[in-house]
């Protein structure tokens, strides 16, 4: 996946800025990310970390009267930032596409899925309505949907979870994006269910050569789909590389956390896991230097004062951390103390 | 995590209080002019009923057929004078006193009322529900002015009766918002924790139930007290309710509405005063709305 | 069998699996629940909702009991019928082998014994009222008074983490996810109970105050001697902090059984696939294939028989004929299969 020199989608010093509330809340700050043709990177992070945020601004979904938006954001080569009216409406879904966590939210009730697939089939080419039901029944076929000519006149409340979240997966493909974001598609599915979505999303990426980047809060996720992963804290990426060094070598105490907190096999008597203290910051009160300093056993004073920039540690893999050179090897060692 | 603190130092503990709920309420509604605008607009109505033998300059019922029907601007008249001569301004003034308690009561009533009904359905559920709600639903078939104006003319004309008329109509709308507000409530998760500790119905009502359903409610009541004023003048306008020579600005208008081609400003003062109470007041509840949605 | 595993469990749970029969804290006889699904102008009902069909279990003192499975397998259902929050419409649930709301024990008695903490942090703290006046809420309904409900309410504010003095007088919503659900587990306590029933209590936290949650859960069984039943969609934290686990679909057990056995050597093909769709973590080991497929069936028209036969890979024609019954698979380890019950008729039952 070595095409980082011509990237479909380059995100460069995204800061997003809610107002509305009584003070403002700086959502990300500063993202940049690059996603090669092709490629799958996962954005992980806890609620508030920023990644639904930074999937929305791609699309820009950001309500403009309450948002404020700095930075650039291309895809194949066009700046969204600065997308208006007629050009954006053909941008969203035709070249950047979306699929949302509760299909049962984002489809609209009172249609079938065949009457949304069709609707959005037209609204991006100008094709025959025979045409784009054939589309249509194209694509539920390609999710793997059973018997699909049946579930084209189907409700989607007439369908089960699993099968809600394929026939989403069809309407954002049937215009055929090149980009394809997920947020969280499979965190309200049953772990049956999920695997089976999982290996839809790897198995169509691959077939299409979608580029994709795929929002969850859940590392395992994460390793099954992605090449690359991006970990998010209080709205900046902490760490980026690919999934073997981010879980094998994580290098930012935050990721290095996270791994050690998962509760993995069986429990010793007495046994505690290693949690992470405190609790996610404010983002309408962030800390002036590292936001995970708080947290964080090894901050140092200048963790405290200034926010880090990213250091390269070789093969793209980026840490944003003053205190790489304590994080070497030291996974065990670093993992946070045990407390309640 | 856990730190060893003596328990009496705990039970000693000056305890750093929030502040409570409704002082984040008001917190939030006095950052909103247009609310506060609103606010103050009744805060006036209210002191100038109040007040109204002080600051009225004539005696409202006492005319002269010598200075009848004179436009607003006239010397001594500032607001010129009604049909019988008598001073309009004063009549505006103390019409506010007849025209709110007119407006408020009946909502107030029907917010005890409604609220008792509403509140017992939604809790209680199954059969006492539907027998008080398809009940509550009969009287709501009927369109409010018909009822307003059937009940009325069926008690007689007079102001106690026109209160209990529009009591009686403002009683469904209310007991429907309680009954689903309560519905709703009853069913999360906080009511449920208070059952499982083992709580009796009444407690649960009183603690858990009413403190969150009577604030939608009362909102919701809020609204109504424009209709209320409305439905009051148009009483008054038609006979009922409220009758002259009492200053009340629907019967004002009833009674002035003769002269609506000679001086059509002077007929349009009493409507305008029941206009900005009731866009006042719909403009508090919306404010009132929104601030009270502390999570958003 | 895995019984000879160097991790050791807690001493109730290998007693309960022993010669000498523990004395259960907590019983469910053949719970069933079906709700009717409401429908046309009358609000008659033509079909039920099987959320719990014959349930059977019992609660060790000491030890915890995970519960888990798919939506719709009838896991919270079941937590509300043990705590009494809907009634059964047959089968009991019994407290020292006594029935709640009997003159022996009043429900009342029952509820202060049995306590829970749910998925939704906020949902389940009451949006007016402060945190220690939630708390005390409880011990005031038991006749503890004013003062003193508010003195315990600070003392187990200190206990699950949360300095009485900062935290006290705050309301829900000025709380994080995280501290909000120790504020639950707070309430819980104050009613000195024996058993908590967890029903997702951790699901909707951030993975980095799960694991704190999770700890202060274990740090209070040991010291007070909670018992807990624990309920979650979540295998890993299961294998976690449960003894043993019971694993239900659609409104049965499938299986139950200590939570090492289970987890390394589960009898029942859907606990197979169930654990078999946990994610490696391991980016060269990737699930190349799910262990099933579909959903899990609905039910309102549950399948005949054993409710698994329409998605198993080893089903018979016995198996949409007839429903398994729970049968010794292993030391203190029932499963519901044909195959591991010897008189079935299943090819692949053990003769």
């Amino acid at each position: 996946m070595n095409t980082m020199s011509d990237p479909i989608l380059d995100i460069r010093g995204l800061t997003v800025t809610f107002g509305g509330g009584p003070k403002p809340v700086r959502a990300l700050d500063g993202v940049d990310l690059a996603l090669g043709r092709g490629e799958v990177i996962a954005l992980l992070g806890e609620s508030g970390s920023g990644k639904s945020v930074t999937l929305r601004s791609i699309l820009r979904l950001h309500p403009p009267k309450r948002s404020r938006i700095e930075g650039s954001i291309k895809v194949e080569g066009i700046d969204v930032t600065s997308l208006e009216g007629r050009a954006l409406e053909s941008f969203r879904g035709k070249t950047v596409s979306m699929v949302f966590q509760e299909p049962m939210l984002a489809m609209d009730p009172v249609y079938t899925v065949g009457q949304q697939i069709t609707e959005a089939v037209r609204n991006h080419e100008k094709i025959s309505a025979a045409d784009a039901r054939a589309r249509a029944l194209e694509m539920l076929t390609l999710v793997r949907i059973p018997s699909p000519e049946r579930r084209l006149a189907a409700y989607p409340h007439e369908m089960s979870g699993g099968m809600r979240q394929r026939a989403m997966i069809a309407l954002a493909l049937a215009s055929k994006p090149h980009i394809l974001l997920a947020d969280e598609p499979t965190t309200a599915l049953d772990a049956t269910v999920q695997v089976q979505i999982l290996l839809l999303l790897r198995e169509l990426q691959r077939e299409l050569g979608l580029s994709m980047i795929f929002v969850t809060h859940d590392i395992s996720v994460a390793v099954e789909v992605a090449d690359r992963i991006a970990v998010m804290y209080a709205g900046r990426i902490v760490e980026t590389g690919t999934v073997r060094d981010v879980i094998r070598t994580p290098r930012h105490p935050y990721t290095i956390g996270l791994l050690s907190t998962r509760a993995h096999g069986g429990r010793l008597e007495g046994h505690r896991l290693p949690a992470i203290p405190g609790s996610p910051p404010d983002l309408a009160n962030l800390p002036p230097g590292c936001a995970f300093a708080p947290r964080c056993a090894i901050a140092a004073d200048a963790c405290r004062a200034s926010v880090p920039e990213p250091v390269d540690l070789g093969g793209g893999h980026r840490v944003r951390c003053f205190r790489t050179a304590e994080t070497v090897n030291k996974v065990a060692a670093l993992a946070p103390a045990v407390t309640s | 995590m856990v730190q060893a603190v003596a328990p009496a130092m705990i039970d000693d503990a000056t305890i750093e209080r929030s502040p409570g709920y409704w002082s984040t309420v008001w917190r939030r509604f006095r950052r909103d002019p247009v609310a506060m605008i609103a606010l103050g607009v009744i805060v006036l109505l209210i002191l100038i009923a109040i007040l109204a033998p002080y600051i009225a300059p004539h005696d409202p019922f006492r005319g002269a057929t010598l200075r009848r029907l004179r436009p607003p601007g006239t010397p001594g008249y500032l607001l010129g004078t009604d049909e019988l001569g008598r001073d309009m301004l004063s009549r505006l003034i103390y019409g506010a006193r007849l025209s709110l308690f007119m407006g408020v009561t009946p909502v107030f009533l029907a917010l005890f009322i409604g609220s008792a009904i509403g509140v017992t359905a939604g809790y209680v559920g199954g059969i006492v529900n539907t027998l008080l709600m398809r009940t509550i639903d009969i009287i709501f078939a009927f369109p409010s002015v018909l009822l307003a104006i059937a009940l009325s003319g069926a008690m007689g004309a007079g102001i106690v009766n026109g209160l209990i008329s529009l009591t009686i109509v403002f009683i469904p709308p209310i007991a429907r918002i309680a009954e689903s507000v309560t519905t709703s409530v009853r069913s999360l998760d906080y009511v449920e924790a208070a059952r499982a500790s083992g709580a009796g119905a009444l407690s649960i009502v009183r603690k858990h139930v009413l403190g969150n359903v009577l604030g939608p409610i009362f909102v919701y009541a809020m609204s109504l007290i424009a209709v209320s004023m409305i439905l009051a003048s148009g009483l008054s306008f038609l006979g009922l309710g409220v009758r002259p020579p009492e200053p009340e600005w629907g019967l004002m208008l009833n009674t002035l509405r003769t002269a609506l081609y000679t001086q059509p400003m002077l007929c349009a003062l009493p409507g305008i005063m029941i206009f900005i109470t009731s866009i006042s007041f719909n403009l508090l509840t919306d404010g009132l709305r929104s601030a009270m949605d502390i999570k958003a | 069998m895995a019984s000879d595993t160097v991790m050791t469990r807690a001493p109730a749970a290998a007693q309960a699996t022993g010669s000498e029969p523990v004395r259960p804290l907590l019983e469910a006889a053949d719970l069933v629940k079906h709700f009717p699904i409401k429908s046309g102008l009358l609000g008659r009902s033509n079909a039920v909702v099987r959320a719990v069909d014959g349930v059977t279990f019992s609660l060790y003192p000491g030890e915890t009991l995970g519960i888990v499975g798919e939506s719709g397998c009838g896991k919270s259902t079941t937590a509300r019928v043990l705590m009494n929050l809907i009634k059964p419409d047959s089968g009991n649930v019994l407290l020292n082998g006594r029935a709640p709301g009997t003159p022996e024990l009043s429900l009342k008695a029952f509820r202060s014994q049995v306590q829970m903490v749910f998925q939704d942090s906020y949902a389940s703290l009451n949006p007016r009222l402060t945190v220690e006046d939630s708390i005390a809420y409880g011990p005031t309904v038991h006749g503890v008074s004013g003062t003193d409900a508010v003195r315990r309410a600070r003392r187990l504010l200190d206990r699950v983490g949360l300095d009485p003095r900062r935290f006290a007088g705050r309301y829900p919503h000025e709380l994080s996810g995280g501290q909000r659900q120790r504020v639950n587990i707070a309430r819980a306590l104050a009613l000195e109970p024996k058993v908590i029933i967890l029903d997702e209590a951790v699901s909707a936290l951030d993975k980095s105050v799960e694991a704190q949650v999770l700890n202060l859960l274990l740090d209070l069984k040991e010291e007070i001697g909670l018992t807990y039943i624990f309920i979650s969609h979540d295998l890993e934290v299961v294998r976690f902090i449960a003894n043993r686990v019971m694993v239900m679909y659609l409104g049965r057990v499938a299986e139950i059984g200590p939570t090492d056995a289970l987890y390394t050597g589960g009898r029942h093909p859907y606990t197979t696939a169930l654990l078999g769709s946990m994610l490696s973590m391991d980016p060269d080991e990737r699930t190349m294939e799910a262990p099933l497929a579909g959903d899990p069936p609905n039910p309102i028209d549950p399948p005949s028989g054993c409710r698994f036969h329409t998605r198993c890979s080893f089903a018979e024609s016995v198996c949409s004929a007839k429903t398994p019954a729970l049968t010794v698979s292993g030391t203190g380890h029932f499963t519901a299969c044909h195959m591991v019950d010897p008189g079935s008729g299943h090819s692949k039952a053990a003769a």
